[in-house]
């Protein structure tokens, strides 16, 4: 009996160890991400339902500022476009198992999407700020004054990143529409969140009408994440600098009443780089 | 001519031996009576004959027919063994009722059973299907329970679920009545109405072998006595002989335990 | 926009319907290969059987759930579910179908196994084929015994149905969800409460009803 409880232990061990053998080598693999993608014909971006960015209408189609150049990238290299939801905490492992061949949603530029994701550059910019009752906001004018609040933020977000920075006392929830719920509910004083976000849910007209922000904490970058290694990356940025500078993503941002924060394009100087 | 004849049989289990080589034979109509103490090897004999345990040695005849040979077993395929379970009935100590039939039901499931799927096995070949029902009614009128055919098995008692099985195996009509300690499993005050039963049984000639404790009982009743100890047969005869003038000091000393026997 | 809420919701739950329907269609007859293995006289296939029940029984459906979708296609490079909502929807079913055979096989086989030998035996000395004791006398002795464990199980299997959103399967909870990320409207996911509610409820009084309808003998 002993026995063979120790031989299923080392079979599960054994099946850990080919698991991150097989992950490894796959992660290792480099042919054209690009011309895999044209070859199916589709490409699936990863989204969630995260207003002005990729949003459904009331007809149920997938509409917002990332979708459409989405839309627009995808017609590019020839192919159509699904957009598929996600839980945003697998997003990494979505990419990597192919059940999406982008993460294209607001995403914020961190460390760890950086390190897991092939990204292109900045195109939106974005900021982390904190809401909380909008009758308390007179009271927390800035981040110094709101060392005895409680805070909710969503695990592994940036939100999160910079409360931790800040020493603040928080508490980890699933995304960041629950933070909301933990503010309104009143089970936390605040909660840190994207910009965008906090200026598509809260005030007239949604769930949180008497939640408000007024301070930010960090600013921070928009950016689309491809698979590691991937070409798409490249030539998706290639498009976005170019729809920077032709006025292609202003006119867009426009019909979202202008929520989005376009990136300055990059100078000349520095595309050499 | 025996009826039923047992010759050497053998049975372990592992390295426990619990019969020995055990014969004996048995006459049309006569009442065997097995005594003995627990592990004796009693219940095993009875297992053996209905098959419910393959002996390791041994044959069994029926009439002229061998039934079982150990030297052949292999031989014997699922069908032949049931037919062979048919020359007998058994009665459990634990009645082993079907909980979800009636007292009439438990009676007839096998009959209609027998008589849809292989007739040609029926030892009732004579009772067209139609009148089963009829024929399973007349044996538990035998067994005076005619007025709980509608009751299910938890609305009996301990004595009354034992007379269901004692005529749920009679409905077979088979050769020999073997009863495995039938009243062990009852309160004293209801052991009666069944060994009232198995009397009239007896005296209606009814070939049967009754392992049991009740040694009154087995006295009064039985043509013939075993006494098993130890997987062998320690002493055998007619139950004057056995009860009254024992040889074996084994069996001298077995019924010593047994007080209250005149 | 209740009435929104109400066809975004029921539009969920149609799908947390299937999943429940299709987990139990495929995982009582597996349940019932299962238990058979885990009975088996051959030992190889015996242990490996139990073994297989240990690793599904001793690990959590979540995790279940994303070995089985994002396996493949980290593993081996290729996703073999196929993107969308339709290969979600199949791993779904295979995870649940895989998890919920392995606790009713378990539950078969401790129903099976408390039925006295005697039975059989019973049936044996009256010259009854083995088909013929298992129908006829088995069967409905095991049934009863595992009504109730198995009304615990397919009442858990409902609530257990919106663990799929985990990989993004778009049934009931996901629905409610959605109107909190979106539209910042936080009462549709409580509501979905409703329907769990008013779904088990129906189960328990079908299960019931079963229960008395097998009270006329007791085991």
């Amino acid at each position: 009996m002993k026995s063979k409880k120790l031989l299923s232990v080392i079979v599960g061990i054994m099946c850990m160890v080919l698991l991150a053998g097989a992950v490894s080598v796959y992660a290792g693999e480099a042919a054209s991400d690009l011309a895999a993608i044209q070859d199916k014909g589709v490409l699936v971006v990863g989204i969630t339902d995260f207003a002005p960015m990729d949003y459904k209408d009331e007809n149920g189609n997938w509409i917002g500022f990332d979708a459409e150049l989405a839309e627009a990238f995808a017609e590019i290299i020839g192919v159509d476009v699904e957009f598929q939801e996600i839980d945003w905490d697998n997003k990494i492992l979505e990419l990597n198992a192919g059940s999406v061949d982008c993460i294209w949603n607001g995403m914020t530029l961190t460390e760890e999407v950086a390190e897991a994701m092939e990204c292109t550059g900045t195109y939106a910019l974005n900021a982390q700020v904190v809401v909380m009752k909008a009758d308390k906001l007179a009271d927390y004018a800035d981040a110094e004054s709101m060392a005895d609040l409680s805070f909710a933020v969503e695990a592994g977000s940036a939100g999160e990143a910079v409360a931790q920075e800040a020493g603040f006392e928080i508490n980890s929830v699933q995304n960041q529409a629950a933070a909301l719920m933990e503010v309104a509910a009143g089970t936390s004083d605040a909660c840190v969140i994207d910009k965008t976000m906090a200026d598509a849910m809260t005030g007239e007209g949604t769930s949180y009408a008497d939640l408000g922000y007024a301070v930010s904490l960090s600013s921070e970058e928009y950016v689309v994440g491809f698979r590691k290694g991937s070409d798409a990356a490249a030539a998706l940025d290639e498009k976005i600098q170019e729809w920077i500078k032709d006025g292609t993503m202003a006119e867009i941002s426009a019909k979202y009443d202008n929520a989005v924060s376009i990136a300055e394009a990059r100078d000349a100087a520095e595309e050499a780089e | 001519m025996s009826l039923l004849e047992v010759n050497n049989l053998k049975k372990s289990f592992g390295k426990n031996t619990v019969l020995k080589g055990v014969s004996f034979s048995l006459d049309k109509g006569q009442t065997l009576s097995v005594i003995g103490p627990s592990g004796g090897g009693k219940t095993t004999i009875l297992r053996c004959l209905n098959f419910l345990e393959i002996p390791d040695e041994g044959t069994v005849k029926v009439g002229d027919e061998i039934i079982f040979d150990a030297a052949q077993t292999a031989r014997l395929s699922d069908r032949e063994i049931r037919k062979n379970r048919l020359h007998f009935g058994l009665v459990f100590q634990d009645f082993n009722l079907f909980p979800q039939y009636t007292a009439l039901g438990n009676i007839m499931l096998a009959p209609k059973l027998q008589a849809a799927s292989s007739p040609e096995m029926s030892r009732e070949k004579n009772i067209p299907p139609e009148r089963i029902e009829e024929y399973c009614l007349e044996i538990l009128d035998r067994v005076g329970l005619a007025d709980k055919k509608d009751h299910y098995p938890h609305q009996l008692s301990g004595g009354q679920k034992q007379r269901v099985a004692i005529a749920r195996a009679m409905a077979m009509n088979p050769e020999i009545l073997f009863f495995d300690e039938p009243t062990s499993a009852l309160d004293p005050e209801l052991t009666g109405e069944v060994l009232k039963v198995i009397r009239r049984l007896s005296e209606e000639k009814m070939t049967m072998i009754i392992v049991t404790h009740e040694m009154g009982f087995a006295k009064n009743v039985s043509d013939q006595i075993i006494f098993m100890d130890n997987g062998l047969i320690a002493e055998q005869g007619t139950p004057e002989e056995v009860f009254n003038h024992p040889k074996n000091p084994r069996t001298l000393e077995f019924l010593r335990g047994y007080t209250g026997l005149e | 926009m209740f009435a929104n809420v109400l066809s975004a919701l029921s539009i969920g739950f149609l799908k947390t319907l299937e999943i429940f329907g299709l987990t139990l269609v495929g995982a009582i007859p597996l349940g019932l290969l299962i238990c058979l293995g885990a009975m088996t006289r051959i030992r190889v296939v015996k242990y490996v059987i139990r073994f297989l029940v240990w690793v599904i029984r001793g690990t959590p459906l979540m995790l279940q759930l994303l070995v089985i979708y994002y396996g493949p296609g980290l593993i081996i490079g290729d996703n073999w579910w196929g993107s969308g909502e339709h290969g979600r929807f199949i791993a779904t079913i295979v995870a649940f179908i895989i998890n919920y055979a392995c606790y009713f096989s378990e539950i078969f086989r401790g129903g099976i196994q408390s039925i006295p030998v005697g039975q059989q035996e019973a049936g044996f000395v009256l010259g009854l084929t083995k088909a013929q004791i298992f129908f006829r006398i088995t069967l409905l002795q095991v049934v009863k015994r595992i009504v109730p464990p198995m009304s615990n199980e397919i009442i858990t299997l409902v609530k257990d149905t919106s663990l799929s959103r985990i990989i993004a399967l778009q049934e009931l909870i996901w629905a409610g969800q959605s109107f909190m990320k979106s539209a910042g409207i936080i009462w549709p996911l409580f509501f979905t409460g409703i329907y769990y509610l008013a779904f088990s409820g129906i189960l328990t009084v079908v299960f019931n009803r079963i229960e008395k309808k097998l009270e006329f003998f007791r085991v």
